[in-house]
């Protein structure tokens, strides 16, 4: 698979990160299970929430450290079968009853997802597959029955299950009132315990970053997988690698500083999480040039900062992704940055999703697009765009690569 | 208290259609069915399947997740499931035997009162969702046995309202014929050809130690508490040969010898008892694959 020379270097603390290899992959499995949670319409920071949890009932019934790890890792990605689901893919209109049962498969295709993860522990794939499991045989994907269900799953469910309830009180009353249906009767017993040696209180989420085998996956390659999925989930194949890749030979044509071009892929490669909560992709209603969709746009690079924020790996892409929406003259959103004042990465970015979204258009039936997208970019060079990057731009798209 | 296994057969539908789909498998018998949720499983991504087994019950269930496309249980004909109708004269006794043994004596009512209401539903589709929900009721009071304290009392009409309800959702259909016959493995491999067989065979002395949640329930459904099923596998092809080694190889064989005109054959066994299937299965095709997903789930992938 081809990856940016860049983002490996950031990866590999090129920037002067002082976290291990193994920090880093954590915080993008992190990142994985945030997207995983937006995919599937879970609230932020559900997924740390369960992983937390689960872990505190795992260490309460004082299972071993490696099954305590395996739980908290499952939590975390617990949903990132959620992307692709047709369930919940952009562009399906299932009917809700059909709908329902492709979600089922979630935990499933979650599974086969973290098998392909060599650095996770072999238990983790197993735990998100069985994660949704009714201790009756009622739950899904595969129906299993009460002690075929491994405990450390039925964790995972009782702390999905108590999340979802309005406060931990009210989650008391339901894990007791579903002990021997939904959950394993011991399993719901030692929600109890926990909740009466605990308080009730949730503890702060810490990776378990020693449990991973970091040598054995590649980060980046990882990061090009997500980003990959999630434009599958928004019905958008392949965008973010064209998007990077124009990024990445606009940032060479400027020039600009490795971080900064590391920064900007880093960016691209996150941009289209930011779509996965709304209903659409942002340029199906509005041309990518359009005022009209600047709100949008806002809205979606805030989602997109919003989950990189939550580790410090993908940090650097931050600021260039709340930026996006900036326009060159000072009259974008959200802060009505000007010239030099939007991160240069931002200013690259936006001009590659918006010639992105241009050739789209061009390939859609009926459309009216007769100008040529690098055109459009020219006329827009100086209020909505950065001219020199402009520029830049329309020689790294002429320059056969 | 009666005695209830740790471990049951596991099989792992999703698992399955991996493998399923890696040889691009597109009908399955499974002539050793058991409970048939991962027949259902398959069914719901597509696959034609086609299962048998010994015991009615499975069957009946299987006429209900798998055979069934179309019909479920709307409100009032759950209703008319749960509790006693007006003007019908039930066997409130049938059950009696059961009594202060395993069961309370409302319960062993409910029991007399379920098998005659659900005998009387209209289709096979409906009866099968009712034998699988009623089911989980049983087995729910067997577990409060073991969990009086830490499972919630609730009423019998109402567990089995909300697991017979329940059962609509497994109900859908894959555009396929779809099929489960009453009927011995042999029997069921020479009916019904497909692209895969699946085969779980069971433990070696699997046939002398059958689970009270199974017996029971076959006891049930032939509304007779005193039904030994060992009785009905003695005929059969394990059943005979249970206690003897070489007699089990020899039916494990026998299963493959069956089963030639099938692409692939996929047997799932365990680490304990890999070395008892695995040469058999070796000597009858000639390309066999191993796949282990854990020490309880060992795929024995075998093709010509």
């Amino acid at each position: 698979m081809n990856n940016f020379g860049s983002v490996v270097a950031l990866f590999q603390g090129g920037s002067g990160d002082p976290r291990t290899a193994a920090e880093r992959l954590g915080d993008l499995l992190e990142w994985y299970g945030a997207v995983g949670d937006l995919a599937s319409g879970n609230p932020r920071g559900f997924a740390t929430r369960k992983a937390s949890l689960a872990h505190a009932l795992a260490r309460t019934a004082e299972r071993p450290d490696d099954e305590c790890h395996a739980v908290a890792l499952a939590g975390v990605l617990h949903a990132v079968g959620a992307l692709e689901n047709p369930g919940l893919r952009k562009g399906e209109a299932l009917p809700e009853r059909l709908a329902r049962m492709e979600r089922w498969d979630i935990p499933a295709q979650g599974a086969r997802l973290c098998a392909r993860i060599a650095a996770l522990p072999h238990a983790v794939a197993d735990l998100v597959r069985w994660q949704a499991e009714r201790w009756d045989g009622t739950g899904y994907p595969d129906q299993l029955l009460w002690h075929n269900i491994p405990f450390a799953a039925h964790l995972l469910a009782i702390a999905d299950a108590a999340l979802r309830c309005e406060s931990l009180d009210d989650a008391l009353t339901t894990i007791t009132e579903q002990s021997g249906r939904a959950f394993a009767p011991e399993a719901a017993m030692l929600f109890l315990r926990w909740y009466h040696l605990a308080g009730g209180e949730e503890e702060p989420f810490e990776f378990p970053f020693t449990a991973l085998r970091a040598e054995a996956t590649d980060p980046e390659e990882l990061l090009w997988e997500i980003a990959g999925r999630v434009d599958a989930h928004n019905g958008v194949p392949g965008r973010t690698r064209r998007i990077a890749t124009l990024v990445e030979q606009t940032m060479r044509a400027l020039p600009a500083r490795d971080e900064e071009t590391a920064a900007a892929l880093l960016a691209a490669a996150c941009h289209g999480t930011g779509e996965l909560a709304a209903e659409e992709v942002e340029d199906a209603r509005f041309d990518p040039l359009a005022r009209l969709g600047i709100d949008e746009r806002v809205r979606n690079g805030r989602r997109a900062a919003d989950l990189a924020d939550l580790v410090p790996s993908l940090r650097p892409a931050v600021p260039i992704l709340r930026s996006r929406a900036e326009w060159f003259d000072g009259t974008g959103k959200p802060r009505g940055l000007a010239r030099e004042a939007i991160p240069l990465g931002a200013r690259v970015l936006s001009v590659a999703i918006a010639y992105e979204g241009l050739e789209a258009m061009r390939h859609r039936p009926a459309s009216e697009a007769e100008q040529r997208p690098l055109e459009r970019l020219q006329e827009a060079a100086g209020t909505q765009f950065d001219p020199e990057v402009v520029r830049a731009f329309t020689r790294a798209v002429r320059t056969p690569v | 208290m009666i005695e209830l296994q740790e471990r049951t057969r596991r099989i792992s539908p999703s698992r399955l259609h991996e493998i399923l789909r890696e040889y691009d498998v597109q009908s399955v018998v499974d002539p050793m069915m058991g409970l048939p949720t991962h027949l259902n499983y398959l069914k719901r991504h597509g696959i034609a399947v086609h299962g048998g087994d010994l015991l009615e019950w499975f069957v009946r269930v299987g006429e209900g997740i798998v055979v069934n496309d179309l019909t479920i249980l709307r409100d009032s004909e759950v209703a008319e499931i749960v509790e006693m109708l007006p003007g019908r004269i039930y066997p409130l006794e049938m059950f009696k035997a059961w009594e202060g043994v395993f069961f309370s004596e409302e319960q062993c009512v409910y029991l007399g009162v379920w098998h005659d209401n659900v005998r009387n539903l209209r289709s096979d589709g409906q009866t099968g969702l009712a034998v699988l929900g009623l089911w989980r009721v049983l087995c729910y009071w067997l577990f409060k046995s073991h969990y009086p304290d830490e499972m919630p009392d609730i009423p019998p009409s109402e567990l089995a309202w909300s697991y017979i309800r329940d059962t609509e959702q497994w109900v859908m259909s894959n555009l396929r014929r779809n099929t489960v016959r009453h009927a011995d493995v042999l029997a069921t491999i020479s009916a019904q050809q497909a692209d895969a067989l699946f085969l779980a065979p069971p433990a070696r002395n699997a046939f002398r130690n059958v689970d009270a949640r199974i017996w029971m329930w076959e006891a049930w459904w032939q509304g007779n508490p005193y039904l030994n099923v060992e009785h009905l596998y003695r005929n059969s092809l394990f059943g005979a040969r249970s206690a003897d080694e070489h007699g089990y190889t020899r039916a494990v064989a026998s299963i493959l010898s069956a089963a030639d005109a099938f692409p692939v054959v996929i047997v799932q066994t365990s680490e304990a008892r890999l070395r008892d299937v695995e040469p058999t299965v070796r000597d009858a095709r000639p390309h066999v694959r191993t796949l282990a997903a854990g020490p309880n789930e060992i795929y024995l992938v075998a093709t010509r």
